[in-house]
């Protein structure tokens, strides 16, 4: 008969049955929970930044200080520092940072074809913060054609909302770029005159954008001669719904266009209730790891007698700890199997379902989901060979 | 493996053994290999307890002893069990067997405890029918009488290789006919071992050729 076989008869693992399988199943929702968080936060995380899903995601945001009650008639309070500039596009989420000039004289349009004359205002961001190419966005000094960019919310709010109401026509963008109003600049006794023409229409920046070598230029021409701070700023990020931007803005009291970080607001129900998830897993798991000690010392405590006979008769306490270690590892080797077997199981039924709205996520389990597996079992066992040679040692 | 106690006294009988004299506590005594030893003793004047400190099961004594050429307290917890499946065995007074296993499965657990047992298992019955115990192999040690737990302690602790068989009144519950049988199958296996034995008695006994005779 083999010496384990009449082991088995002497150390009666029987008599914590309960507390075994409370154990049992307590480990296995544990990593249930674990690995489902894991493998939550992977495919979110692949869902926001996998490149099947996802065109360039890379977004232009113009920041701008909260006006408060407090700042009105304070406009030092709304512009942006040095540092705090500095301090922004140092951000590890800000790819690319540009401050809005904006202009430090009047500006007036006049469209005689058209009876109509404004006052309006210039600003300029460098270049590669805009969303339209074009020739024409070019400006040196003695041009007398301007180049200038209108929002495409501009267009639509004159002919969807202030054309219709006046009874005025509307324009197409064709036609509103062949016009040439003219552009009066002016700043006290000074006075400039320019063609303007509308080169384009930007959806990104919404304020009326003059070249930057112009508005150089004309501030320098026209302006008060001291620097001004910007007011606001164009940045460019990779992912606009990333929690470090919006903790940034919030904290510094900045705002943006909502629209573009709203899923930031989505990521952060669906973290929190993954955190939650792992939270009450890694609980779970604490609770089990003490059921699993608990029985260990119930099972050599009932059976101290015989455990101190066997090392009497010359039985390894080695061999003791091995023979009890032998009797638990297979169980929950195969429970850690299970809980991961689901986890695929769901996760390849979950990306069928996904697919069919378009969205990818790798139709197994993710290698963090693996490694957390195997780092449990490790941990449980690491933990149980403690338990089993301290108890073991106590009884010899 | 030669055995040596060097001022050996027991913590709880110190001031019985001051106003004895004593072979053994409280001298230097050496267990030569192959040496069949005789401890006699009357009740009461540790025999057990030395049974006990030769096997290290028991700490509660000042003084040495060595086993090997090492103090049993330099031995660790493997070394020790190494010791107990390949050099000494022992027959306790109290037998110590399991009661939730059958006489067979209690000699069975001495023979397998080592991964390339000594005897073949049918050694086990060929014992048992030497000592007159066949018929209770089969049955649990707990039901067995205490002559019959005697013999199966007894073929348990032959089942081993051992260079020191150390027995605690082996025999007490034996008649005459069944301790001859014991102590011949003991000596046999003894010499086909070259290995030596120390048994306690109360008394004297014709069963062996002592080599050497102590008084506790």
């Amino acid at each position: 008969m083999q010496f384990n076989r009449i082991l088995q008869k002497i150390i009666r693992t029987g008599v914590g049955k309960s507390r075994y399988w409370m154990a049992i199943i307590g480990l296995g929702v544990a990593m249930l929970l674990i690995l489902v968080a894991l493998q939550v936060h992977t495919d979110f995380n692949e869902l926001l930044h996998g490149t099947r899903n996802q065109n360039e995601r890379a977004d232009y945001l113009v920041v701008n200080k909260l006006i408060t009650n407090d700042m009105m008639g304070k406009p030092e309070l709304t512009v942006f520092t040095a540092e705090e500039q500095k301090d922004f596009a140092a951000q590890p989420f800000v790819e690319a940072f540009g401050a809005i000039t904006a202009a430090q004289f009047n500006v007036k349009l006049e469209a005689d074809q058209l009876g109509f004359s404004t006052l309006a205002f210039f600003e300029s961001v460098p270049d590669t913060f805009l969303d339209v190419k074009t020739e024409e966005w070019k400006w040196q000094a003695g041009q007398q054609m301007l180049p200038i960019m209108v929002p495409r919310d501009f267009v639509n709010m004159f002919n969807f909302g202030f054309a219709l109401g006046n009874g005025i026509p509307q324009f197409s963008e064709k036609t509103i770029q062949s016009m040439t109003p003219q552009v009066v600049i002016s700043q006290g006794m000074q006075q400039g005159q320019f063609i303007g023409k509308i080169a384009g229409f930007s959806d990104r920046i919404s304020t009326v954008l003059v070249p930057q070598s112009f508005m150089d230029w004309a501030n320098k021409a026209y302006g008060t001669g001291e620097v001004k701070l910007p007011s606001r700023v164009v940045i460019r990020v990779k992912d606009p719904s990333s929690i470090e931007l919006r903790d940034y803005l919030e904290k510094h009291h900045y705002s943006t266009d909502n629209e573009k970080t709203k899923y930031n607001k989505i990521r952060g129900i669906v973290q929190t209730i993954v955190s939650v998830v792992g939270f009450f897993g890694l609980v779970l798991l604490m609770f089990a790891l003490l059921v699993f000690s608990m029985f260990i010392q119930l099972v050599i405590s009932s059976c101290k007698k015989e455990i101190r006979l066997l090392v009497t008769l010359g039985t390894a306490p080695q061999r003791l700890q091995r023979y009890l270690l032998g009797q638990l590892v297979p169980v929950y080797f195969v429970t850690g199997v299970i809980a991961l077997a689901v986890v695929a199981v769901a996760q390849w039924w979950a990306s069928g379902v996904l697919e069919k709205h378009g969205m990818y996520v790798a139709p197994w389990p993710g290698v963090m989901t693996i490694a957390a597996t195997v780092g449990i079992l490790l941990l449980v066992y690491i933990v149980n060979w403690r338990t089993v040679r301290k108890e073991i040692r106590a009884h010899t | 493996m030669q055995i040596e106690l060097s001022a050996v006294v027991p913590v709880p009988l110190r001031d019985r053994i001051r106003e004895r004299p004593s072979d053994i506590w409280d001298r230097t005594v050496t267990f030569r290999p192959g040496q069949f030893v005789k401890i006699k003793a009357p009740s009461g004047t540790g025999k057990t307890t030395l049974v006990h400190y030769l096997y290290h099961i028991r700490y509660d004594y000042t003084g040495t002893i060595t086993a090997g050429g090492k103090p049993w307290g330099q031995y660790s917890p493997a070394q020790l069990a190494s010791v107990r499946q390949e050099a000494i065995s022992v027959v306790f007074q109290d037998l110590r067997l399991f009661d939730q296993l059958t006489a067979e499965e209690n000699i069975e657990l001495k023979r397998v405890m080592i991964p390339q047992p000594l005897y073949p298992a049918d050694k086990i019955r060929e014992f048992a029918e030497l000592l007159g115990v066949t018929h209770v192999l089969q049955q649990s040690a707990a039901t067995l009488s205490y002559g019959e737990r005697q013999r199966i302690a007894i073929i348990r602790a032959l089942m081993q290789p051992f260079q020191w068989l150390m027995m605690d009144e082996p025999f007490s519950h034996l008649d005459e006919a069944n301790t001859a049988k014991a102590a011949k199958l003991v000596e046999q296996e003894c010499r086909a071992r070259k290995a030596g034995f120390i048994l306690t008695d109360l008394d004297h006994d014709q069963h062996f050729t002592y080599d050497v005779t102590y008084q506790l």
